[in-house]
């Protein structure tokens, strides 16, 4: 071969592995490009609710989905029309307003406003997502309230719902360091040596300070920090710290246990010496008294979606709807519910048992709903009743059994409902888990279509008043002479 | 951009293309195939090995929620556990049938029915006739209802019955019905009581 041709064969081969590589590079750029870390869950603390949304890597960079933002918030009525997304949001005290975008354009408008994301929108399996940064900027033309938004530490302060807190140091001894809130919080704490650590998670605790030093020779310093949805107050000191709580949880006191009397080392014919015994510290007993709530499962989440409802909905998104709902309705009545799920996470169930048990709720509601048949069916457990009349310890797979009265009183109270409001109901037992693991008074209920027409399940009227029929049906459960307000 | 560039752009752009359409084409091939697997296992109805004898079958429409009682006759084996597996294949041919009350999959089929003593039936299912079958609390109790009613309505001394998902135990049915545990006739009587 030639010179001049080998040399010409090689600057092809070269060309052409450059060209592939950077083509590699190019298309691969959003897995290539270091991307900053970003937590799994954006925590929202609004005035209505505390909630967690999950946030996707789309197009390499963080985005959440706008519907399951702003549902807590308010009603959503959301409708993807092609490459367009048109949304209606209305919530208490705010009148109606429209929300539009494009998938694929970085350009949203809001109460008739165009304004600029700072990604493109984007929307996969007909749900929309807005990049993460663009959150604070979406809530604040839709809401028009004031919004702190910290993305790194994936939190989301909706209104003035931040709470404060302030630090001040009294010099002892013991030395006492008193963390005063605006609001009672519940934090949990942690320690190591020389450090104790308050996680807020569900208390919106904004940060103060970044880091304080006190002159004290056994608490230090306080370093605050947001991460993983969550709030961290780290009180470093220089021998072991604990805390106590008071002024009804709105203040944390925070003290330096002295380092015991150093251990004398007894010489061999004195064997009799001892260390001097440690007081044990005054810890935060629990709250007395049970509480009476009610405990609302979302069924399926994350990647497990339950039925197909539709082409569009799917089983996991209309239950926990329905299941804010619910929640919402029951608190109106005054009875607490918690929700077991609030965002689209996957949950064992064995998992939503064993939360549930620990909680120890009054009531176990789980919700479903189906794309065949129609009506509102109401479920107990497919378990025998039992005499057992210790509930200390109660076997795993029949542990709904103790409760089977309660189960059968609560859905008799709800299918009571249901009838007064004529919704086409049905009451049976199901084979049904995680019920049957459930220590509490529990009940299914599935939801189908309320006609032919398997769309209208969603319809917000219809969604509306099965809610209200479970909320009331269990409100005549605990107080059957008032129904509303026990 | 030089010649050779271009040159090479446009064969690059050949080699894409032509991927393109080989992927097509294999996304094709397999999508045939599985739906020739499918219907290689749609149930048939038993063939004749005996007798014809009058069968009972409690068949679940999703209309009313209900079971319905038929009588169907039917060639059975002599062998019980035999007998009792094509009682629940006829079954399931009826739920497989385009105009069924309480549709499921294709490929459901019953592959063995043991019976452990007299009362205890260990049904068998295919991975298909769990994996296709609709999701949701009903749906899904009134398939187990409809198979244990039918084997107790066909074999009155059977009691309790465990149903397998391709010979091993499955959480649950379609995500609701906990297919861990037994099902006994007496749970599952009241969908008898109301068979229409």
């Amino acid at each position: 071969m030639p010179e001049e041709r080998r040399r010409r064969l090689a600057a092809w081969c070269i060309a052409v592995i450059a060209f592939g590589a950077a083509l590699s590079l190019w298309m691969g750029r959003g897995v290539v490009l270091a991307q900053p870390a970003v937590p799994g869950q954006l925590a929202v603390y609004a005035p209505q609710a505390y909630y967690n949304v999950p946030i996707l890597s789309l197009h390499g960079q963080p985005y959440v989905g706008l519907v399951e933002l702003l549902e807590p918030l308010g009603t959503v009525d959301a409708r993807v029309d092609g490459k367009k997304l048109k949304m209606k949001f209305s919530a208490p005290n705010l009148r109606e307003l429209e929300l539009q975008f494009q998938d694929g354009k970085d350009k949203g408008k809001v109460r008739g406003q165009t304004f600029k994301l700072p990604g493109n929108f984007v929307i996969q399996n007909a749900r929309g997502y807005i990049p993460l940064s663009a959150v604070n900027d979406v809530l604040a033309r839709a809401l028009a309230v004031s919004i702190r938004l910290n993305p790194a530490a994936g939190r989301l302060f909706i209104g003035d719902v931040g709470l404060r807190f302030s630090l001040d140091m009294r010099s002892g001894p013991p030395a006492k360091l008193f963390i005063s809130f605006d609001a009672a919080v519940n934090p949990t704490i942690a320690t190591e040596p020389g450090h104790i650590r308050f996680t807020f998670r569900r208390d919106a605790v904004l940060p103060a300070v970044d880091h304080v030093s006190f002159n004290d020779p056994l608490i230090t310093g306080a370093t605050f920090t947001e991460h993983d949805g969550a709030g961290e107050l780290d009180i470093a000191g220089t021998v072991p710290l604990m805390a106590n709580f008071a002024d009804g949880r709105k203040t944390i006191i925070v003290t330096g246990v002295p380092a015991p009397p150093p251990v004398v080392v007894a010489p061999p014919p004195q064997p009799q010496l001892t260390a001097p015994t440690q007081a044990p510290p005054n810890l935060p007993k629990p709250p007395s008294g049970p509480r009476y709530f009610v405990m609302i499962d979302p069924a399926h989440g994350g990647s497990d979606i339950g039925a197909a409802i539709t082409n569009d909905l799917a089983e996991k998104d209309l239950v926990l709807t329905l299941a804010r709902r619910v929640q919402k309705e029951l608190e109106s009545r005054g009875i607490p519910a918690m929700l077991l799920r609030t965002s689209d996470t996957a949950i064992s169930l064995d998992q939503r048992a064993v939360t549930t048990n620990a909680a120890r709720p009054a009531i176990y509601v789980v919700i479903h709903a189906a794309n065949t048949g129609s009506g509102v069916h109401v479920y107990t457990s497919m378990t025998e009743s039992s005499s057992t009349t210790s509930r200390d310890f109660l076997p795993w797979e029949s542990a709904q059994s103790a409760f089977a009265e309660q189960s059968e009183a609560v859905a008799a109270s709800v299918m009571g409902e249901l009838v007064s409001r004529k919704l086409p109901n049905s009451l049976m037992a199901a084979p049904l888990r995680p019920m049957n693991n459930i220590a509490a008074a529990a009940i299914a209920v599935e939801i189908a279509s309320p006609d032919e027409s398997v769309p209208d399940i969603a319809k917000a009227s219809y969604l509306d008043q099965v809610a209200q029929a479970i909320a009331t049906g269990i409100a005549t459960y605990r107080n059957p002479k008032q129904g509303t307000h026990p | 951009m030089t010649r050779p560039l271009i040159v090479m752009f446009l064969v690059l752009l050949v080699i894409a293309g032509g991927l393109g359409f080989y992927a097509y084409h294999l996304h094709q091939r397999v999508a045939q195939e599985e739906q020739r697997l499918a219907e290689k296992a749609s149930v048939a109805l038993p063939a004749a090995g005996g007798p014809t004898i009058p069968v009972v079958l409690y068949v679940a429409s999703d209309a009313d929620g209900a079971l319905h009682r038929e009588q169907d006759n039917l060639p059975l084996p002599e062998e019980r556990s035999e007998r009792a597996r094509a009682i629940l294949r006829a079954l399931l041919a009826k739920y497989a049938a385009g105009s069924s009350p309480h549709p499921l999959g294709a490929s459901s089929d019953i592959r063995d029915v043991f019976l452990l003593g007299n009362d205890t039936a260990i049904v068998d299912t295919s991975a298909g006739f769990a994996d296709s079958h609709p999701s949701g609390v009903l749906a899904e109790e009134l398939t187990i209802a409809s198979i244990v009613q039918t084997l107790a309505a066909n074999d009155p001394k059977i009691a309790r019955v465990k149903i397998l998902v391709n010979g091993t135990e499955r959480e649950t049915l379609a995500g609701h019905a906990d297919l861990e545990r037994f099902f006994t006739t007496s749970e599952m009587e009241i969908f008898a009581k109301d068979a229409k």
